[in-house]
This record gives C-alpha cells, sequence and structure tokens, in this order.
C-alpha cells in the first residue's frame, strides 16, 4: 500500500499534470463541442437531404443551412489549439 | 463588373409570312429570351400561336430517334463532338438511314423483351419446382383422380394425420415440404389438422417426368437464354458505337427544328400577325434590330419597352471578367442574383481562393490538387464541371502559395522558416528538438481581422443594394439599420480595444483615464455610445432583429475556422509522416534485414493512406469551410437572391454545324 499522506508533490510532478490537463480540457473541448455539432446538425441534415430530394435548386440553402451548427465545434478546436499552443 | 449584363425589353411584331425566317434568325443568334404570351390584358383579341408546319414530322423523327438512342443506350458525355456532321448531309442521311437503324433498334429490342420474359417464366417455373425435387414422386402422379386429393405446402414440422391419407414429408433446417393424397370425402378434416400445424399450400405446377429432370431441363433453357440475351447485348453495344454520332446529331438538328416549329405557341398572334416580347442584352441591341430587318427587308415592327422593376422579372446574365466565371457556379448554387442587386460574384472569385489557400496552404497537396484539377477535365465535361475545376485550378494555386508563405510540404518544413505565421506543431522530432507550437494566438487574431473586414464589406453592400432596390422611408429605415449593424460590430470592439490590449489590434487601453462612475475609459464610452446607436438604429426597422444581436458576436468568431481548420489538418499530416517515418521507417533503415524491408513497405503504405485521407479531409473542410463563410457569413448580410436565369431561344449546337 501506498501511504497517501506522504507522498510528496515534486514542482515536476505539478508542471506534468498540469500539461496533462490541459489536454484533457482540449479533448473535452472538441470532443463535446463536435458531439453537440452532430446532434444540431442530425435533423437539420435530414430535412435539408429531403428538401434537395424534392427540388434541386434548393441544394444551396440546404448547405447553408446544414452547416450553420458547425461553429460551435469550431469554438471546440479555437479553444482546444489555445489551451496547447498559447 | 458587380453588375448583371444590362437588359432590354424587346417587342417585335410583324405579319405570319415573316415568322419562321424571324423564328429561325433569333434562334441562330441565341440572344433573345422569349417572355411566354400567356394572355395578357393588353392583348386583348390575341391568341396563342399554331406551331409551324413541319413540326409533327420532326417530332415523330425525334420519337424514332430517342427510342433508338435509349435502345442502343447512347449517352452524351456534354464535350463537343470532334467532327460537327452539316445539316444537309444529315437531313440525306435520316431520309436513308434512319428507318434501317429504327428498324434494328425495334427488332432488337422486342427480342430483348420477349428473351427477358421468358427468363421470367424459367425462374418462377424452376422456383415452383424446387420443393416437389424432394419427394420421389413423377409430376404426372400429382393430377388426374376422381376421388382422391392432393395438397402440397411447407409446414414448420412433420404432422400427424388421423384421416385416413397417405403422405411425404421431406424435412429440412427451415420446416419440410409435405404431400398429401386423401380421400374427397376427407379432404375438410384433412386440411383443418394441416392448418392447425401451420400448414402453408402451394400450387402444384403443370409438368410431366420427375421434378429434378424438369428443373434440369429449365436450366438448360435459361443457360441458352442468358446466352442469346448477352449477343443480343453485344449486338447492342456494337450499333450504339456504330450509329451513336449519327444519333447525337440527328437527335440536336431535330430538337432544333422541333423548337423552331414550336416557338410560336409562345407567341401571341392574331390572323394575319404575330407578336413576341422578350430580353436581349442592351449590348446586342442594334445587332439583331439590323439583322431582323435584313432578313424581312424591313417588314417588321421591332420596339424597345420600358422596364418596371417591381412588375418585371428581368431574367439575369453574368457579366463577369473571364477569371471570375467559374464563380458563377457557387453563386448559382446559392442563388442567381436579382437584376438590380449587386452580383457578388467577383469578390466570391478572389475571396474564396483565398479562403482556401489560408485553410490548407501546402506546397504538396497544392500541388496534387493543381494536376487532380487538370487531370480530371478528361471525366468531367460540360460548363459545370469545367467551372468547378476551374475553381479548383484557383484554390490548388492560392493553396500552393500560402504553402511557400507557411513552409509547408505535406505537413514537412521547407528549407526556409515560416514567412508570417508558423502552423507547425511540436509533434515527433519536432517536439524532441523543442521547437515551440504554432502561432495559434497571433493567427486567430488575424482570422478575425478577416471576419471583421468581410462582414464590414457585406454591411457596406447591403447599403449600396438597400439603396439601389427600396423606395420611400423603407429605403432610409433599411439603410439606418445596416449603418446601425456596423456601429454595433465596431462598438463591441472599440470597448474591447479600450479595455484589453490586444496584439495585432489596436490599442485604446492607454489612452485617457478610468471615468469614475461609468469604469470606462473615454474610448470604451465612445464604443457604448456606437452599440447603443447601433440597437436603436436597427430597432427601428424592425424590432425583432435585436434577437439576431448575439449574431454579430458569432459570425465574427466564425472566422477562427480559417486558423483552426488549417491547423487541424497540419496535424493529421504531421501525426502521419511522425508514425509512419520515425516510428516505422526510420527505426528498420538504421539495420537492415528482410523483414525490416517489409516493415518499411508497410509505413511507405500508411505515409499514402494518411496523406490521402488528409488530402480529401483538406480538400472538403477548406472547400466547404471557406463556401460556408461565403453563404453564412457573408451573404446573408446584403444577397437576396432569386433572380430569374436569362435562358436565350436558341441551342448550343455540339454535333451539327449551323446551316
Amino acid at each position: 500500500m501506498v501511504d497517501v499522506s506522504s507522498a510528496v508533490l515534486t514542482a515536476e510532478m505539478i508542471q506534468a499534470s498540469q500539461a496533462g490537463l490541459k489536454a484533457v480540457g482540449a479533448g473535452l473541448a472538441v470532443g463535446l463541442a463536435g458531439i453537440g455539432t452532430g446532434l444540431g446538425e442530425m435533423g437539420i441534415g435530414a430535412a435539408a437531404m429531403g428538401a434537395t430530394a424534392e427540388n434541386r435548386d434548393m441544394f444551396g440553402l440546404a448547405l447553408l443551412f446544414t452547416v450553420i451548427p458547425e461553429t460551435i465545434v469550431i469554438f471546440g478546436l479555437v479553444v482546444a489549439l489555445l489551451l496547447l499552443f498559447s | 463588373m458587380l453588375e448583371p449584363r444590362k437588359m432590354s425589353r424587346l417587342l417585335i411584331a410583324g405579319t405570319k409570312a415573316e415568322m419562321g425566317g424571324v423564328i429561325a434568325d433569333l434562334y441562330r443568334r441565341r440572344l433573345f429570351h422569349i417572355e411566354d404570351f400567356v394572355g395578357q390584358e393588353e392583348y386583348a383579341g390575341f391568341r396563342l400561336g399554331m406551331p409551324l408546319a413541319g413540326a409533327t414530322e420532326a417530332s415523330n423523327e425525334l420519337l424514332k430517334i430517342r427510342a433508338a438512342t435509349n435502345a442502343f443506350g447512347v449517352h452524351a458525355d456534354g464535350g463537343p463532338a470532334p467532327h460537327r456532321l452539316s445539316p444537309a448531309e444529315l437531313r440525306r442521311s435520316l431520309q436513308t438511314e434512319l428507318p434501317e437503324v429504327d428498324a434494328q433498334a425495334d427488332e432488337l429490342v422486342t427480342r430483348r423483351a420477349r428473351l427477358e420474359t421468358r427468363q421470367k417464366d424459367l425462374e418462377s417455373r424452376i422456383a415452383e419446382l424446387q420443393p416437389f425435387a424432394t419427394v420421389p414422386i413423377p409430376m404426372d402422379l400429382y393430377r388426374g383422380y376422381d376421388s382422391l386429393a392432393v395438397l402440397a405446402g411447407h409446414v414448420p414440422a412433420d404432422v400427424t394425420i388421423t384421416a385416413p391419407h397417405e403422405k411425404e414429408y421431406a424435412g429440412g433446417k427451415k420446416g419440410g415440404f409435405l404431400v398429401v393424397f386423401t380421400p374427397i370425402g376427407d379432404r375438410d378434416a384433412v386440411e383443418r389438422q394441416l392448418l392447425d400445424a401451420g400448414f402453408a399450400a402451394v400450387r402444384i405446377p403443370d409438368e410431366t417426368g420427375m421434378p429434378a429432370d424438369a428443373i434440369a431441363r429449365y436450366q438448360t433453357e435459361q443457360a441458352s437464354v442468358e446466352k442469346e440475351l448477352e449477343g443480343i447485348g453485344r449486338q447492342l453495344a456494337g450499333l450504339s458505337e456504330l450509329h451513336a454520332s449519327f444519333l447525337l446529331a440527328a437527335d440536336e438538328l431535330l430538337s432544333a427544328e422541333v423548337e423552331q416549329a414550336e416557338a410560336p405557341l409562345r407567341f401571341a398572334v392574331t390572323d394575319q400577325t404575330f407578336v413576341a416580347e422578350g430580353w436581349v442584352p442592351t449590348a446586342d441591341l442594334p445587332d439583331i434590330k439590323a439583322s431582323l430587318e435584313r432578313i424581312t427587308g424591313g417588314k417588321i415592327h421591332i420596339e424597345e419597352l420600358p422596364i418596371d422593376y417591381d412588375h418585371d422579372a428581368v431574367p439575369v446574365e453574368y457579366n463577369n471578367p473571364r477569371f471570375a466565371h467559374p464563380s458563377e457556379l457557387l453563386v448559382d448554387l446559392m442563388s442567381r442574383p436579382r437584376y438590380n442587386e449587386i452580383d457578388p460574384t467577383l469578390l466570391v472569385s478572389i475571396v474564396f481562393p483565398l479562403f482556401f489557400g489560408i485553410i490548407l496552404g501546402d506546397v504538396g497537396y497544392g500541388i496534387v490538387l493543381l494536376a487532380m484539377s487538370f487531370g480530371l477535365r478528361r471525366y468531367l465535361k460540360g460548363e459545370a464541371g469545367n467551372q468547378l475545376l476551374d475553381t479548383l485550378r484557383n484554390s490548388s494555386i492560392a493553396a500552393i502559395i500560402f504553402g511557400l508563405i507557411y513552409s509547408e510540404f505535406f505537413g514537412v518544413e521547407l528549407p526556409w522558416k515560416p514567412l508570417v505565421f508558423s502552423r507547425h506543431l511540436g509533434i515527433g522530432s519536432a517536439a524532441e528538438a523543442g521547437a515551440h507550437g504554432p502561432d495559434a494566438a497571433a493567427m486567430l487574431i488575424v482570422s478575425i481581422w478577416i471576419g471583421i473586414l468581410h462582414i464590414t464589406l457585406g454591411r457596406v453592400l447591403s447599403i449600396v443594394n438597400h439603396a439601389r432596390m427600396d423606395h420611400g422611408s423603407h429605403r432610409t429605415k433599411a439603410i439606418l439599420a445596416q449603418t446601425g449593424w456596423l456601429a454595433f460590430m465596431w462598438g463591441i470592439l472599440v470597448v474591447i480595444w479600450s479595455m484589453y490590449p490586444i496584439p495585432l489590434m489596436l490599442d485604446l487601453s492607454a489612452i485617457g483615464d478610468v471615468v469614475a462612475p461609468i469604469g470606462l475609459r473615454p474610448f470604451g464610452i465612445i464604443g457604448i455610445a456606437m452599440i447603443l446607436y447601433g440597437m436603436v438604429a436597427i430597432g427601428q426597422e424592425n424590432k425583432l432583429d435585436l434577437f439576431e444581436l448575439p449574431t454579430v458576436i458569432s459570425h465574427v468568431l466564425s472566422y477562427a475556422r480559417l486558423l483552426a481548420v488549417g491547423l487541424s489538418s497540419v496535424a493529421i499530416a504531421l501525426v502521419t509522416n511522425y508514425i509512419a517515418l520515425d516510428l516505422i521507417v526510420r527505426p528498420q533503415l538504421a539495420a537492415l534485414s528482410p523483414v525490416g524491408v517489409v516493415i518499411i513497405i508497410v509505413g511507405i503504405l500508411v505515409l499514402l493512406i494518411g496523406h490521402v485521407v488528409n488530402l480529401a479531409l483538406g480538400l472538403l473542410g477548406s472547400g466547404l469551410n471557406s463556401l460556408r463563410l461565403h453563404y453564412v457569413e457573408f451573404f446573408t448580410k446584403f444577397y437576396k437572391g432569386g433572380g430569374r436565369k436569362y435562358i436565350p431561344f436558341g441551342m448550343k449546337r455540339l454535333y451539327t454545324s449551323e446551316e
């Protein structure tokens, strides 16, 4: 058994765990934002497909509607990049 | 530039004797967009015209040509034919060749249809016989009894029947097949017991001999039918090759004839005269007038009508310099501009490749895409295909230029340092060398700057559009609202600048002292005033628009994708290089062995697959995101669209020469 109370945190360990938590945070930012975007695009994408199938001219508008929630994941990506590199 | 081609509304009136000549001339010039006659009020006493003589014959011949085209499976590839046929020559061969070609096509198609029916018939017969093959009774014995009833069908398991009977059961994995012979008097009892056991009756086929023999006989026939069908397919393919150019040319010639003959259906006529209304580009107006007058010997009335922009849907034809032509595809994908609004094609043609280049920015990928944009021309024909590939060409050139600036070649650094910003991430050997990461924050700020300027441009265009298209008080309100949106966006920026110094942006945080009761510096107060003015200006046009205020921030931040999507593509390239080269190939190169060679090949495969996938992602990501920034963030600020396409009366000839 490791005696937790006597464990000593060195400065390197703190730095390493900070870097690790940053990476976890970056991963969560992209991953969760991606799930959100996916949920948003799910309904829009299906409806856009249907509309385009009925009328080819809808394609441009359908594409526009479908990519609107994509901004969310871009925000996630930006947050992740800032966490990792600045 | 930035405007569609100027159009004039034209009215052509003449005697019916001149109608044929006028139609032929308009058709050849391909400039006149016909406005259909639908019984407008000012045309009281007129009626719809009748087709010219020869319309029916041409339609009939066209029908035959199309039937043969379908039968032979001839496909037009969209590109012009290498040598065009002359109409006179084609008319001669229509007389001589068409009946023969038509007969051939007809005969082959009839035969094919008959064989296909026979094939289906054989299939169903075999399927019917299949279960009986498990019972060793000749098919003749199932029929012709006076006192016996025969029942056949599928059951889940063998059944015990109490009534007098004789049965044959053949078990299988998914239930069995049962044949029961029973005196007619006991039929009902047997049937009831069978139904209780889950019996599903089948029809007893009208055959003779052992079922297995019958099946074999049919299968032989099936094979021969199959062979015959293949032969017909080969014959049709041969004929398709032989007649393709004739059929396509004849189709074009006859379609042109039919279209011309049916044009009077769109005109207004009286007993002796006709009137045609339509649109022509203003620049071509004198030409058309002169040529129509020459053809009719001056016996025609041509008048330019005034245009009422609120009621006339003026057809829209782009008017762009040559290099902007490919981007018309991207604008059309959204919607054709209206006649009196700004046509953003020129801006798209400059900014789209720029965004694409900023996102992708890799010399290697750029060169591959450039090669693709030339290589695919063989497969993607027609105008839209060319426009798409031209857009790809321009975009990949931009990607190469930005690749040189970023110093990237398939993720590897070129022999020089990045000129402005580094996008190289510390992955693999770079991390060991202690390389510093990408300039993410600086690039983020530049992306935001691009967004601010792009959106400002959009709002300015919107002011111009409203000034042109709206009237009266609505025009003033709409323009004020647009200045409000601008003031709101820049007001937020000024407030932020007055509070925090941000690199690469204006620093107003050191100017003036904090005004005590408000807690803001002087520029902060100016910013707040701008924001308040913006809200009032937006609200006076439409209060509901105030709910849209947060989009100002989200739209500007959305331009961060210029950085984010690009960096993620760099990351994939770097990781691919690291895994394939550093982890797999390099250790083997240090000490070569036979197994090592195999591992090196695997490493090269990983490298190839990684970069191909990343290229596909990069093409999609850069293209779609750049397009999205235009459609969602830029166009929504000013673009209405919904203009009517200019479709001139006439045909672009691909297979026949002009008469």
